[in-house]
């Protein structure tokens, strides 16, 4: 893992609430192509960013962004 | 009413930026490379004219050459600059507050690169300035004014551009859209 990779679950999340990139970069404020460097994790965001987008989604900061990779869905069931 | 207007110029300017012309041009790293050095070509050109005019100018020979090579590198860099700004939707051309944290890193990043090329062209400007003003005999000989303003030009446009170049030529193919 690279120094300051950071991993997200935004395009899980949008996915889940039907929301699109440009929608997204809508509500936050930023260009939409700045939320398809984030999901490729081209780009890490700012606290400040990372705080709204976690906020925009109603779930706490550590849902959306993690140091490590997030585990696959079903592979904590096993 | 002044900034009225300015505020609808920013925003003709970012709208312009989001608009999609000859996309295929600049649609891959490869190709916005192409365009940037196709830019970077049109600023040599300018370079190339400061040259010629201090060769064989003030003549006219130079004059005509000098109306060519403006003509030519007029061709080649009014199209290069404005894809090169569409493909980098305008992070050096846009007022800082019409870009988001990225785009103002990035803006940063190419201006510090671009900084220290225009620096490695300086250095290399005086080298060439001397050794060119030794060859030609020494301290008293003169410069055109023609060349020193061609070398002014050359120097702006270049100082001007490059920021745009360095954007273009790090920029990462963006995502594809989702819709």
């Amino acid at each position: 893992m690279a120094a300051e990779d950071v991993f997200n679950r935004i395009p899980m999340l949008r996915a889940e609430r039907g929301v699109s990139r440009k929608d997204l970069a809508a509500a936050l404020g930023v260009h939409y192509q700045t939320i398809g460097y984030l999901e490729r994790g081209e780009y890490s965001p700012s606290l400040y960013l990372a705080l709204r987008i976690a906020e925009y989604f109603e779930v706490p900061v550590e849902v959306v962004f993690s140091l490590r990779s997030f585990p696959r869905l079903g592979s904590e069931a096993k | 009413m002044t900034g009225n207007l300015s505020e609808r110029w920013q925003q003709a300017q970012a709208k312009a930026m989001e608009h999609d012309l000859l996309p295929g041009w600049y649609a891959t790293r490869g190709r916005r490379r192409m365009l940037a050095a196709a830019g970077t070509f049109a600023v040599g050109l300018m370079w190339v004219d400061a040259a010629v005019s201090w060769s064989i100018g003030p003549s006219d020979d130079a004059a005509r050459i000098s109306l060519i090579l403006l003509a030519v590198m007029f061709v080649i860099y009014m199209p290069a600059v404005t894809l090169l700004n569409i493909a980098t939707r305008g992070v050096n051309e846009l007022a800082e507050r019409r870009l988001d944290e990225r785009q103002v890193g990035e803006r940063l990043r190419a201006i510090a690169l671009a900084h220290r090329i225009m620096l490695g062209i300086l250095v290399a400007l005086v080298a060439v300035a001397l050794a060119a003003g030794l060859a030609r005999g020494g301290p008293g000989s003169s410069v055109p004014t023609t060349t020193v303003v061609q070398l002014s030009i050359a120097l702006a446009l270049t100082h001007f551009v490059l920021p745009l170049i360095v954007s273009a030529w790090r920029l990462p193919d963006p995502p594809p859209d989702d819709e």
